[in-house]
């Protein structure tokens, strides 16, 4: 909420300039009435005059009138111009500032608001904080102003109008406070019903198939029908509540009126005041009247514009999981740097080993800061797992259990396991995608909590279970971690890919967009893009987190080939089902349980791991029963 | 992209989440026949809408006399005849009163019929989308049908709510006022009216710019949440290759550009009213000036003046609600064209009259042609005999129409010619409804819902027992993924799937579908990212589930389906090949080259 109100203060000026003219606009709306008097006191009615209109002073005063009227009008548009460049320009910012929060989010934290709570937040509640900011800067002055212009000006009249509206600004007041008290947790309530609701139709959209298949057209009939009476029902209490408003503010402030003229004329009929005083009483208290109402509607803005202010400000004061480091220059070497100085120290090179990034492709592709590396003592793409340990946050699991393991750079090491034994969340701790709960995780000798993360993941690309493709080009899907290489480059990824083939079959080939998140691909074709694009990328460390398995065999066969001829220098983690995709590796971890059961070559596996022979055996036992 | 070409890759492809960009403002095609067609809405409501008419004349009146009303005690006020004031002001404060208590009733009544109203549009509307043929649900984008769904619904349902008894009341109000004014002095309230045309012409031409800038906003606002969508799904491979700078910038620039049009578009809506207000004020001059005129001419009475320089005043302001109202109403019409659009979408044709249960489970393609897109067939000639209790499984490369066969026989997609039949009932004979309740299938891409793993396993028969539950999670081998999840069977599951693995979440598809008992059992691609010790466990459990039903099994790892009764091997939408794994390696083929690969060198 704090960041919330810093980012708003960015615009006081707008929002000062945007008052000013609103202040100015009522001025005049507060003035117009004597104009409109003059015209028709002296003007029609003539009362200067004996009772004999006079036009020309009619047109004169309404010249004038019409000259104050259009000043009036003007500050109006330019309070709106004023408000609108603060509300705007604000949202604009929140909008900013919460897109880039969430990009910096953990997988956990993205995960904890759900990805589509996260959508709606940055779309929906943006446009409400924003149309509260606009409704505040403008609405609220208004009614404020028309609320003490008509207060001082009634007041001025006689003390004792003050004392009924003394009396009725305070039922006012409670009516409001009631009614906000009352709807506010109604609009939470009633912001999650419609999530609810739109859970539903969104997940029986995406999944028509599941639905069609066990026929629960009618069940699901019914959930909708429930999350939809929820919804309803709600929507129907905000309304009551909303509705009670604005008739009791009227009976009220009509009460009022009734009791001014009431007063005045006892009054009047004391003689201490003329019947034109009551008059003008009535005008102003309807003024009163008119900004209190506009306060009601203000109200409305304010209970939805707060929530949504809430739900942003959660976004926005969530720290990122994964931080940039913080006073890097206390480290060894120059390789932690914050911020843009990281990136900049990065092509600075001090022979110390400040180079990975850019750098480091360069030493690959060139080989000349070999000696760099080797001067530093430790070798290029080596990961040490030391003592780790994982757990999730949100149950308290164990997934990880004690696991010691070294990889050494260039070393092609397959990890086997069944479903659930924590193949994946072992490697999404090298590009820190999470925390180790114990121990740590070196690459290339350093902790990766010493690493700027897009340092690290510079360093380690991952090659994702679920290839998620963006709607743009095939080129440029594949060139996303390296927009700057060469059609040669990405051409030779594609190869070794095996996607070139059906690339180039494409209408445009490689520039054939990607329809909407790669639907018009197959899953097999999805993936080889993803791995084309984890191989362009050309890092020290490479990780296929069973990024394969929607490829068949013969594809997949030609894929290692061309990953061991053209990638020998690259560290390669792959998880892999399949014997066959293991097989050849300089070494298979055999994960069981969140523990490592057994480390080794497949042959020598095969004769030590009782799982490994158990895994091997659940694939080939027929074609050894055969042979 | 073509629209054809996404059909036919999406069909295959099976599930698809697609993004809509937001679809922009527009005016309705033909506003008056949804007009009416939305108005129907009403019919049934018909209590509430009388209730709702008597209250908006009862305040509507109460409005108009209470000026009255005090136009006389300040008449009296004036007069010194003081002993009337408190008559007229009680009488008074009884108008006020009515007008309070009907505005508060117009409020209730309002809510309720508008509640009621988009209760049933959108309950009438799922019900509609849920019976959609997966064809239309393929070639459409996921996120338009779900804006149509969301958005659209709720704009007609604010518009609905809102204005509905502001357009009432404020028709009313301009008739009544009219009258009076009419009454008082045919050229005054003439002269009235040039005012009233200026300001329709001003209404006009304002609402025709912004509906230029809106649609502008409209557009790059669908943009920006196209990107949103993609990108914060997608936050593991931005993540992944350090693309956060630059999907921020994107991000930024697409949010700046925004900026500036909203900016545009909200100052020319909010320049509306002032402009309103000046013209007002014209008005006012217009009626003093001529009134004057008119008065010294002795044509009308000085009172009469006065009179219409208030009802000129109340006069405009409904004209103001009306116009304002008319721009709300045309979106929420346009949204409802789009409404009636997917409601008058042809439903699934579930037709079959036969309601026999499927006993037997054989299943026979015959000469079956298909294509998603006319001219591009998918399937050639497919002659396939499966029989009762058989284990039936189909290998071939990417594209070579797999998954089409299961599309067909589930009807999701219907046969260009040819015939399929189950138990020798061709299946556009069987009630839909039967059939694809005797199939269970499991599919590569893995759909839960966001509720309890139980009601995600007992999704095909929430009566099931809990026994039966555990028996079918351990079957398919989920009962361990169960057992790290924080609360057992009753954690919720998020449509995410957070903590759950790609194969756990395989692992619990493959339980709801054993939990459907069903007489033929599709796996499509249904253990791809399950390790194949589990795999072989999940087969083992299914010798015994599947003793006498018929299965039905597509799978890239040729391990999954060696022990099957007949592989049929696969090849752009013809069978090649067909045998027992045995057979199949001594024909030296296809399947032989395809096991070659993978097990190339395994045998030791």
């Amino acid at each position: 909420m704090k960041t919330m109100l810093k980012l708003l203060k960015r615009y006081w000026y707008f929002a000062i300039l945007a008052a000013g003219f609103m202040i100015a606009e009522v001025y005049v709306d507060l003035y117009q009435p004597r104009m409109m008097e003059k015209i028709v006191n002296n003007g029609i009615l003539g009362l200067d005059n004996n009772g004999v209109s006079d036009i020309s002073l009619v047109v004169s005063v309404g010249i004038r009138m019409l000259i104050v009227v259009i000043a009036g009008g003007l500050c109006g548009i330019l309070s709106g111009v004023f408000a609108n460049v603060t509300g705007q320009n604000y949202g604009n910012d929140v909008r900013k500032t919460c897109f880039k929060r969430i990009m910096n989010f953990s997988f956990e934290q993205t995960d904890d608001f759900s990805t589509g709570s996260l959508i709606t937040r940055i779309t929906n509640d943006v446009s409400q904080v924003q149309q509260l900011v606009m409704q505040m800067i403008r609405g609220f002055v208004r009614c404020l102003m028309f609320f003490i212009g008509g207060t001082t000006a009634l007041l001025s009249l006689d003390l004792s109008f003050g004392a009924i509206v003394a009396c009725a600004f305070p039922l006012i007041l409670i009516d409001v406070i009631f009614v906000v008290w009352k709807t506010n947790p109604l609009f939470t309530v009633l912001q999650e019903s419609l999530d609810k609701l739109n859970g539903i139709i969104q997940e029986n959209v995406a999944g028509v198939r599941v639905v069609k298949a066990f026929v629960q057209e009618k069940s699901e009939s019914k959930k909708f029908d429930d999350a939809n009476r929820h919804l309803v029902n709600t929507q129907f209490n905000v309304q009551m509540m909303m509705s009670f408003l604005r008739p009791v503010m009227n009976i009220v402030l009509n009460i009022a009126v009734v009791g001014i003229i009431y007063v005045g004329s006892v009054q009047v009929q004391q003689g201490s005041i003329a019947p034109g005083t009551v008059m003008a009483a009535v005008t102003y208290i309807s003024q009163i009247l008119n900004g209190m109402m506009m306060l009601a509607m203000i109200f409305q803005t304010l209970s939805r514009g707060l929530t949504s202010a809430r739900r942003l400000g959660e976004v926005i004061d969530t720290e990122p999981d994964i931080k940039r480091l913080e006073n890097a220059s206390g480290k060894e070497g120059s390789y932690a740097k914050t911020g843009k100085e990281g990136k900049d120290a990065k092509t600075g090179k001090e022979g110390s080993y400040a180079k990975t990034g850019k750098e480091g492709k360069d030493t690959k592709t060139g080989g000349k800061n070999e000696d760099a590396y080797k001067a530093a003592g430790k070798a290029k793409g080596t990961v040490s797992f030391k003592d780790v340990s994982f757990v999730y946050a949100d149950n308290g699991k164990e997934v990880l259990h004690d696991i010691n393991l070294d990889i050494a750079g260039g070393e092609t090491l397959a990890i086997i396991g069944s479903t659930g034994s924590g193949k994946s969340t072992l490697v999404n701790l090298i590009p820190r995608f999470y925390d180790v709960a114990q121990g740590s995780v070196k690459v290339d000798g350093v902790d990766v909590r010493e690493y700027e993360p897009d340092e690290l993941r510079d360093k380690v690309t991952m090659c994702l279970q679920k290839s998620e493709l963006f709607s743009t080009t095939i080129i440029d899907n594949i060139a996303i971690g390296r927009p700057d290489a060469t059609q040669e480059e990405i051409s030779a990824a594609a190869r070794a890919a095996q996607a070139e083939d059906f690339i180039l079959e494409q209408p445009d080939g490689y520039d054939t967009a990607v329809a909407e998140r790669g639907m018009s691909l197959s899953g097999g074709q999805r993936q080889r893009i993803a791995i084309a694009r984890a191989l362009l990328k050309r890092s020290e460390i490479l990780i296929f987190d069973d990024s394969t398995s929607a490829l068949d065999l013969k594809t997949e066969a030609r894929l290692y080939e061309a990953l061991n001829a053209g990638y020998s220098d690259v560290t390669k983690i792959i998880i892999a089902q399949r014997i066959a995709s293991v097989k050849n590796a300089d070494r298979i971890v055999v994960l069981d349980a969140g523990t490592i059961a057994a480390v080794g070559t497949h042959d020598a596996l095969l004769k030590t791991s009782p799982v490994y022979r158990d895994i091997y055996d659940s694939q080939l036992k027929q074609e050894g029963e055969q042979s | 992209m073509s629209d054809t070409q996404v059909k036919s890759s999406v069909a295959q492809q099976g599930f698809a989440r697609r993004r809509g960009m937001g679809a922009p403002v527009e005016k309705p095609k033909d506003g008056k026949r949804t007009l009416r067609r939305l108005v129907g809405y009403f019919k049934p409501e018909v209590k509430y809408v009388a209730a709702l008419a008597a209250v908006v004349v009862i305040a509507v009146v109460a409005s108009v006399t209470a000026p009255s009303m005090l136009s006389r005690a300040i008449n009296h006020l004036v007069e010194g005849s003081f002993s009337k004031i408190p008559w007229v002001l009680a009488i008074m404060l009884a108008v006020y009163i009515i007008h309070g208590a009907a505005t508060l009733l117009q409020g209730f009544f309002s809510a309720r019929l508008s509640q009621r109203v988009i209760y049933r549009l959108r309950s009438e509307l799922f019900g509609r989308v849920i019976n959609l043929p997966v064809p239309y649900i393929d070639n459409h984008s996921h996120g338009d049908i779900m804006s149509r769904m969301t958005n659209d619904a709720e704009n007609v349902s604010t518009v609905i709510s809102q204005s509905l008894s502001s357009l009432f009341s404020g028709v009313l109000m301009l008739i009544g006022t009219v009258a009076v004014m009419l009454s008082y002095s045919v050229p005054l309230t003439l002269l009235t009216f040039t005012t009233v045309i200026l300001s329709v012409v001003v209404t006009r031409v304002m609402s025709k710019l912004m509906r230029r800038y809106y649609l502008k906003r409209q557009k790059l606002l669908g943009q920006l949440n196209g990107i949103v969508e993609e990108k914060v799904t997608a936050t593991k491979t931005v993540t992944a290759y350090n693309l956060q700078e630059r999907t921020i910038e994107e991000f930024s620039e697409a949010s700046d550009e925004l900026t500036r049009a909203g900016i545009i578009a909200d100052i020319i809506g909010n320049a509306m009213g002032p402009l309103m207000n000046m013209l007002n004020n014209l008005s006012f001059v217009i009626v003093a000036a001529f009134g004057a005129w008119f008065a010294l001419r002795g044509m009308i009475s000085v009172g009469v003046i006065s009179a219409f320089v208030i009802y000129s005043k109340q006069f405009s302001r409904p004209i103001n609600e009306l116009a304002q109202l008319y721009g709300q109403i045309e979106t929420a019409v346009a949204g409802a064209e789009r409404i009636f659009d997917i409601m008058d979408t042809p439903e699934e044709d579930k037709s079959g009259e036969k309601v026999l249960p499927i006993t037997e489970g054989v299943i026979e393609f015959k000469n079956v042609n298909f294509s998603y897109v006319p001219g591009k067939q998918v399937i050639y000639d497919f002659n396939l005999r499966v029989e009762a209790g058989k284990k039936i499984a189909l290998v071939g490369s990417t594209g070579s129409g797999k998954t089409t066969i299961v599309n067909l026989l589930m009807r999701f997609y219907d046969i260009d010619s040819g015939s399929i039949t189950v138990d020798g009932e061709n299946i556009k004979d069987i009630s839909c409804d039967v059939l694809r309740d005797s199939i269970g299938i499991v599919l590569q891409d893995t759909v839960l819902f966001t509720d309890t793993v139980r009601a995600n396993l007992k999704y095909a028969d929430s009566t099931i027992s809990d026994k039966k539950m555990i028996e079918a999670a351990e079957s398919a081998n989920c009962d361990k993924v169960v057992a790290v999840l924080s609360d057992g069977y009753d954690t919720v599951l998020t449509a995410a799937g957070a903590n759950l693995s790609q194969g756990q979440r395989q692992l619990l598809t493959i339980g709801r579908a054993f939990l459907s008992y069903p007489k033929i059992l599709i796996l499509d691609e249904a253990t791809s990212s399950v390790d194949t010790r589990t795999e072989k466990h999940i087969q083992n459990a299914m010798i015994e589930l599947m003793k006498d039903r018929t299965s039905l099994i597509i799978a890239h790892r040729l391990s999954t389906i060696q022990d099957a009764d007949q592989i049929v091997v696969m090849d752009k939408g013809h069978i090649i090949e067909t045998g027992t794994h045995d057979e199949l390696l001594k024909l030296k083929g296809n399947y032989y080259k395809l096991y070659m690969t993978q097990f190339a060198g395994n045998a030791t």
